[in-house]
Parts: structure tokens; C-alpha cells; sequence
């Protein structure tokens, strides 16, 4: 499991892609983003990741980002087989499955190369209410933490001689009941205990408090941000214009 | 009873916890795992209760290898009361909580209810039997993860940081505990930092530093060695440094501990 949830989670990186303006990040992300949902094609879909995986490779993230498609391509089978029974063509079935894992690297690219006080400073820009700022990135900072607690709370129950894996459906879903329920109690007062401390260090006492980092985009974050429309204008036109999707 | 045989273990973020851990512990046995944190002290306990798998080496509990074998079977020999009690605590009562191992193991209901009784009894639970154990003090939690651990009577007891959260009557119990289950031919390992808890107890002593056992002896021993415990970050006993630093003044004529203290510090006293 922790093998599969480090395909999400952000650690630090020192790569070109890593350095750069963590709003221009999330500009590439969302273009990869809407040209997954522009693709009508399996080969268009196919251009697309190779061009994410080259980009993960850039980033230095690529073994993380496979891990990300690993765990997503279980969703994705499951999307696949639904397609399957509904339209019966199997090129459909695919694109909708393939084009899920390429929604979720772009997407997963961004978080894994952005660390909580980026994505904070991201959120910011668009002027969003800071108690939501506060909410969401606690709750991705919390993440690993919560991944290190359901292990270890699975540690200690199957000490106490529980075994997880045995047993019909029924029976496994049941011997989740000693992990959720110390997981959730954990997160609620360690939520509790969150907002008390940062009330005792002033949180909210002041409506615009100042920050530490202010971000000024350089000469290379322009470049990166302008590259990434120009490109993605370029692969839109070609996509409906130039290349009609029959010929592929 | 425990054999580590040139146990190597290496996390998935490459840190190496355990580096050749050659260990063997005899049935009957008490035994103190001391170390700075990161020394891979809770690395080599999951390797005993098979939660862990090493990646070269053997690890045999009973002549049992733990890689042959799960880690819910291995628990009915080896019994853990991680560090943390609320990584476990979930039942609607004490006494389900408590009954929630011996359950798991098959015990029939009459001996499920003695035990539990037993153990409740023993830690000072009793009066909160019906109560959530969500609404225990620390304290309390921590002592109701062990009841529920010597409820089903392991052959090997684990005890994580046992002393954390824990006011020194309820020390001075544990440690009593200890000595009672030692007395009763259990083996116990104890992990802990409280080395003022360990010193009365007497263990045998392995001190562990980046993944390697630095030392292993009786605790009067090993405690003595002042480079090796300060090498391992791990602090001498108050009563065995201060024996230490009067032996280097011979000729202070012992009268308190602050007039010895006057003497340690070189000032004769008036």
C-alpha cells in the first residue's frame, strides 16, 4: 500500500520541473489535463502520455509516476469492463479507460512536484477564502500521515491474531472495522487538537496575515508557461483541423 | 526461544534499520532494547512478531521462521503493546476490547470472561469495564493495551515505550509486572528510552545504534559502559553515573548526595 500511495504524495525534488513556479505547474497540468479530454483517438491518447511520461521523466518522477498509472489502472480495468458491456466496441472501452490514467498523471504530476506551501501560495493567487486554503492543504499534508497510521494501526491488530485476508467478502470487510474506526477517531482528534494549536498561535487574528514566501515568476517559468499555451493551441488545432480523426 | 541470525532489513526509502543483527534470547528472559530513535529498535520487534519479513537472515521464534508463517498465528506466541495505544483501541467497551484477541484466537466464552477479568483486575481497569476505551486517559489506555495483550497469555511479551504517558505509581506497577512475568518464565522485551525504568529492573541490556547491536549484557554492566551509551545517545542511570563520578574521588568522605556533589565539583566542603 505504501508503495502504491508514494505514486501521490509529494516529496522534494531538485529537478528543473521541481524549481519551477508552482502556478506554471499547475498551468502545464491543466492544459495536459483538457487535452486528455479533447483526444478522440487511441493514438491521440497515446501521443498524449508519452508526452507526460517524457515529462515525468524531465521531473525526475517517473517511477513515482508509474505507480501512480499502476494503482490507477486498477479503476481503469473497471471502466474499461463497464464500456465494454454497455457499447461492445472494444476501441471505445479503451479510450475511456486509458484516457482515466492520463487524467489522473496529469493531475497527480502537479501534486507530486508541488510541495503544501506551493500548492498554498497556488491557491492564494486565486484569492480563495483562506480558512478553505487552510483546510485543503492540511488535508493533503495530512495524506502520508494517515497512509503511516493505517499501517501501523494494521500492525496492531493483526498482533492481537487478526487476519485481514481471510475469509469470504463479508468476513473481510467486517476485519476492516478494527482499522477504520481507531483511523478515524485519530483523525478527528488530531484534528481537534490541530485547530487548538493553531489557535494558540494566533490563527485567524488577523484577516490578511503577512507570508514568508512571495512568488515572482522568472524569465523561465514565463517561457515554460508560454510554450505550454502555444503548445497546446498548437496540438488542439491539429487535433480538429489538420489531423481529422477517420484518417487515424 | 528468539534467534536473529544476521538479520538485514532495508526500508522502501532505502534507510538500512537493521545492518547483520545477530540476536538470541532465551525462554525466561528480560530484556531492554535501548537506543537513540531510528536505531532500528522497533525494526527488529516487528521482525519477532513477523510484521516485518527481513530481507536477508533468519528470524526464528519457538524454532518457528517467521517468513513460513503469519503474523497472526506468530501473535499467539508473541504478544506486542505498541507504543501508541490508540493505533489500536476501537471496541464499543473496555471488556470487547479486551475480549477482542481472545476472540480472535478461539478462547470459549467462560474463559474469554475470567480472562478478561483477570486482566482488568490486574491493571486497575475493573471499574471501567463498561465504559469506551476511546474515553481513557492515556495513561489508562496504555495499561489496557497490555491487559489485552496478557489476556491470551503469550509466550513472549513486547513492551513499545511501555512508560509513555505513565505517572510514576503506575511505573513502579509496570515494572512489578515486569518482574512478575519474568518470575513466571515469560519472556520480555522491552523497547524504551526510560532508562531510570529499566535500572531497577535488572534486564539484560542490547543497545542499538544505526541499525546494529553496539552492546549486549546485564544491565549492571552494560549501564557502566559510559562511551558506548553516549555513543548510542542512550543516557546513564542517575545513581550509576553518580557511583561513577565519586569513584574518580577516592577520598571524598561520603556524607549526603549534595555534600558528595560539593565534592564531585572539587569544592571541599566548609
Amino acid at each position: 500500500m505504501m508503495w502504491l500511495s508514494s505514486g501521490f504524495i509529494f516529496r522534494r525534488g531538485t529537478s528543473a520541473y521541481h524549481r519551477l513556479d508552482p502556478r506554471v505547474k499547475l498551468l502545464v497540468s491543466v492544459l495536459m489535463f483538457v487535452t486528455t479530454l479533447l483526444v478522440r483517438t487511441l493514438y491521440e491518447l497515446a501521443a498524449v502520455l508519452l508526452f507526460m511520461i517524457a515529462l515525468s521523466a524531465f521531473a525526475t518522477v517517473l517511477r513515482r509516476v508509474a505507480r501512480t498509472m499502476a494503482f490507477t489502472a486498477l479503476f481503469s480495468a473497471f471502466i474499461f469492463a463497464l464500456n465494454f458491456v454497455f457499447t461492445r466496441n472494444i476501441e471505445t472501452s479503451l479510450l475511456y479507460a486509458a484516457r482515466f490514467v492520463a487524467i489522473v498523471v496529469s493531475t497527480s504530476l502537479f501534486f507530486i512536484t508541488t510541495s503544501p506551501d506551493e500548492l498554498e501560495q497556488v491557491m492564494k493567487t486565486f484569492r480563495l477564502p483562506r480558512d478553505v486554503i487552510f483546510a485543503f492543504v492540511t488535508a493533503v499534508r495530512f495524506i502520508p500521515v494517515m497512509f503511516l497510521d493505517t499501517i501501523q494501526i494494521m500492525d496492531a491488530q493483526k498482533s492481537r491474531g487478526l487476519e485481514l485476508e481471510k475469509g469470504n467478502l463479508l468476513r473481510r470487510v467486517r476485519n476492516m472495522i478494527p482499522i477504520l474506526i481507531p483511523l478515524v477517531v485519530n483523525s478527528v482528534v488530531r484534528s481537534g487538537e490541530l485547530a487548538e494549536a493553531m489557535e494558540s498561535r494566533a490563527y485567524g487574528a488577523v484577516p490578511r496575515p503577512t507570508s514568508l514566501v512571495e512568488y515572482r515568476t522568472s524569465l523561465a517559468d514565463k517561457a515554460v508557461a508560454t510554450a505550454a499555451v502555444v503548445a497546446f493551441a498548437l496540438v488542439a488545432y491539429s487535433f480538429y483541423f489538420v489531423i481529422p480523426a477517420q484518417i487515424l | 526461544m528468539i534467534e536473529l541470525r544476521d538479520v538485514t532489513f532495508v526500508h522502501q526509502n532505502g534507510v538500512k534499520a537493521l545492518d547483520g543483527v545477530s540476536l538470541k534470547i532465551d525462554a525466561g528472559e528480560t530484556v531492554a532494547i535501548v537506543g537513540e530513535n531510528g536505531a532500528g529498535k522497533t525494526t527488529l520487534v516487528k521482525h519477532v512478531t513477523g510484521l516485518l519479513k527481513p530481507a536477508s537472515g533468519t528470524v526464528l521464534v519457538d524454532g518457528e521462521d517467521t517468513t513460513l508463517t503469519s503474523t497472526a498465528k506468530l501473535s499467539r506466541k508473541v504478544g506486542v503493546a505498541f507504543q501508541n495505544p490508540d493505533h489500536q483501541l476501537f471496541s464499543e467497551s473496555v471488556e470487547e476490547e479486551m475480549a477482542f484477541g481472545l476472540r480472535n484466537f478461539g478462547f470459549p466464552p467462560d474463559l474469554v470472561e475470567q480472562r478478561v477479568t483477570w486482566g482488568l483486575e490486574l491493571f486497575g481497569l475493573g471499574e471501567y469495564r463498561k465504559s469506551s476505551p476511546l474515553v481513557l486517559s492515556g495513561g489508562e489506555k496504555k495499561r489496557l493495551t497490555l491487559a489485552c495483550i496478557l489476556a491470551w497469555d503469550p509466550q513472549v511479551l513486547i513492551l513499545d515505550e511501555p512508560t509513555v504517558g505513565q505517572d510514576a505509581i503506575q511505573k513502579e506497577k509496570l515494572a512489578g509486572t515486569i518482574r512478575m512475568l519474568s518470575a513466571s518464565g515469560k519472556t520480555v522485551i522491552v523497547v524504551s528510552h526510560d532508562i531510570e525504568f529499566l535500572w531497577p529492573i535488572q534486564p539484560r541490556v542490547v543497545v542499538m545504534k544505526a541499525g546494529r547491536i553496539l552492546g549486549d549484557g546485564p544491565a549492571s554492566q552494560i549501564m557502566r559502559v559510559k562511551e558506548m551509551l553516549d555513543s548510542a545517545r542512550v543516557a546513564q542511570p542517575q545513581l550509576v553515573d553518580f557511583y561513577g563520578r565519586l569513584a574518580s574521588k577516592p577520598e571524598a568522605p561520603f556524607v549526603d548526595p549534595l555534600e558528595a556533589r560539593r565534592w564531585i565539583e572539587g569544592v571541599k566542603p566548609s
